[in-house]
């Protein structure tokens, strides 16, 4: 009998319940987002957000599911990296749930979710992925029994740059999706610090850039243009040689910025020069949500991976590298 | 010039061939087709020009690197001696531990030898270290090399080993790393500390908590 599996995220401003069967189905995802107010996500009221509605969110999962919570086999939780304040609440509940309902605890790593919910849904085996987030930017592959980080930014996370700099230029959060929007309209290129370092990458130098030919008075929609093109450029350009390195035949595009056409077709044209498949993550499954979580929860408890209540503390700075793969080979 | 394909990089296509009765690479930028054209036409040609500069200043700070016998502007193409030997990534697969150590720190202090000129080679990885069969070790690949380098621009090249380590030589990257440090301090000195410690920072960055 396929089992069934809840899955908590909340490493950052949102949280998230979903349920998920190992037969792969996705029975429920919920989730609610803090919007940050000016400066970025502030640790404790996000944290006060997950506490406030996260039984909410819960129950909804269950409903939606149209399950009764006695009839789930595992509850998977976020466990870092991420926020402190945040995870501590969210382990919490995961808690609560697993002696409550006396089903086992298992522990996820959430960039490794990211990775695992888009094999789920592309049916890849072993992808290069470009995981594309406000607070990530980072090249992931499989090498040696652990996820490791072949790239990854040097300062700020690609969803944070285009967030910044809509804010800079009074457009609304999120902004990423405004400056695509002004980018197409855009046709001028004016030059921006193009900063690749390896496999790594920097984005402060173009934010910084792209603020001064604000100032300067350069339409907005060139700009957008110009930030999109360097900024695309360069994880096309990390990702290619990613591929090139490690030649796998996959790439996977996953995280909230995949949602970015443009980008999708830099790295559908870095997958056809190199004879890979690509697949872009779909919107639900790509941002932060519960869904990513009771999978790769259930990959691991089914590897025999859990986790004594007691021993469950959060790992904020969880590198991705740092956890034994063992539900591959 | 006629000659073989020897390689195929992210970036540029090594072809193989004899030019005035020397084995010779050459190395050409190809146009990345996914890039917008503006942006692509001026990396290809800053990255030429300054290879082909800095494979030259590099030697001259006692790395040794392929002679450069032109360069052509039309086609973003170097033609430099062809290095007979094997990637250091691929040495590092099959050396016993006394070769691997011996061959760690010898890239160590040829980083070394660089950051010391105040360079930075910008993809230090062990792909790009050739290991001759007298056991020279080559450096090649300076494309995305800078000059005037900063104490923070040589933490990101050591911060690059490191990570070139773990994803690529992941069982064997404690002992590569350790040797490859030993021969960077050797060079380095008392200036060494505070690069090594800029190292461990920009590890911890990146990530948003
Ligand atoms: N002068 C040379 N003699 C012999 N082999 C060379 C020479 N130059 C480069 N090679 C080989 O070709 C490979 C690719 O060259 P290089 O690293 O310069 O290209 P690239 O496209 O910049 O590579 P990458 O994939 O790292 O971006 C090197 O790793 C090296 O093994
Ligand atoms: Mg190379």
């Amino acid at each position: 009998m396929a089992l069934i599996s809840l899955g908590l995220e909340g490493t950052a401003h949102s949280f998230g319940a979903g349920i998920v069967t190992s037969n792969g189905e996705v029975l429920s995802n919920v989730w609610d987002m803090l919007l940050p107010k000016e400066g970025g996500i502030h640790p404790r009221e996000a944290s006060q957000h997950h506490a406030e509605l996260g039984p909410d969110i819960i129950s909804r999962a269950f409903d939606e599911a149209g399950i009764s919570p006695n009839e789930i086999d595992i509850v998977a939780f976020s466990r870092g990296p991420g926020l402190g304040p945040c995870l501590r609440v969210t382990a919490t509940m995961a808690r609560a749930i697993s002696l409550a309902l006396k089903v086992p605890l298992v522990g996820v790593n959430h960039c490794v979710a990211h990775v695992e919910i888009g094999c789920f849904e592309s049916g890849f085996d072993d992808p290069v992925t470009v995981y594309v987030s406000g607070g990530n930017t980072q090249i992931i592959a499989f090498a040696g029994g652990r996820f490791r980080t072949f790239g990854e930014t040097l300062d700020i996370a690609i969803g944070n740059m285009l967030d910044t700099f809509g804010r800079i230029v009074g457009m609304r959060f999120p902004a990423g999706p405004i400056v695509e929007r002004q980018a197409k309209e855009g046709s001028k290129y004016y030059p921006l610090p193009y900063s690749v370092k390896g496999m790594d990458l920097s984005y402060s130098g173009m934010l910084t850039a792209a603020k001064k030919l604000y100032d300067d008075g350069v339409p907005l929609e060139d700009i957008c243009f110009s930030v999109q093109e360097t900024a695309f450029g360069m994880l096309g350009e990390i990702a290619e040689r990613a591929i090139a390195h490690t030649k796998k035949r996959e790439l996977l595009l996953t995280g909230g910025v995949a949602r970015n056409n443009r980008l999708t077709e830099i790295l559908e044209g870095v997958a056809a020069r190199h004879g890979a498949q690509f697949h872009r993550v779909s919107p639900p499954l790509a941002g932060d949500q519960g869904a990513m979580i009771a999978w790769t929860g259930l990959l691991q408890h089914q590897a025999g991976d859990h986790l004594e209540v007691s021993e469950s503390y959060v790992l904020p700075k969880w590198r991705t590298d740092a956890q034994d793969i063992i539900w591959r080979s | 010039m006629e000659g073989e394909l020897w390689a195929l990089g992210a970036e540029s296509k090594i072809i193989r061939a004899v030019w005035q009765e020397r084995p010779v690479a050459i190395k050409s930028r190809v146009v990345k087709p996914y890039l917008l054209a503006d942006i692509d036409e001026l990396l290809r040609r800053q990255r030429t020009a300054r290879e082909c500069k800095m494979l030259t200043y590099a030697r001259s700070l006692g790395i040794p690197t392929p002679a450069v016998y032109f360069i052509d502007r039309r086609n973003n193409a170097i033609v430099m001696d062809f290095i007979e030997g094997e990637q250091l990534k691929e040495v590092a697969q099959h050396a016993d531990i006394a070769l691997l150590e011996q061959l760690c720190s010898k890239f160590g202090t040829m980083i070394g030898y660089l950051h010391r000129g105040k360079v930075v080679h910008g993809d230090p990885t062990t792909s790009n270290v050739i290991v001759d069969p007298m056991g020279k070790l080559w450096m090649v690949d300076f494309g995305l090399a800078e000059w005037n380098a900063t104490v923070e621009m040589m933490g990101v090249d050591l911060h690059l080993v490191h990570r070139a380590l773990e994803t690529t030589h992941w069982d064997r990257q404690d002992t590569m790393l350790d040797a490859f440090l030993e021969g960077y301090s050797s060079v380095m000195g008392a200036a060494a500390a505070a690069v090594l410690s800029r190292m461990e920072e920009i590890r911890e960055r990146g990530r948003y908590h």
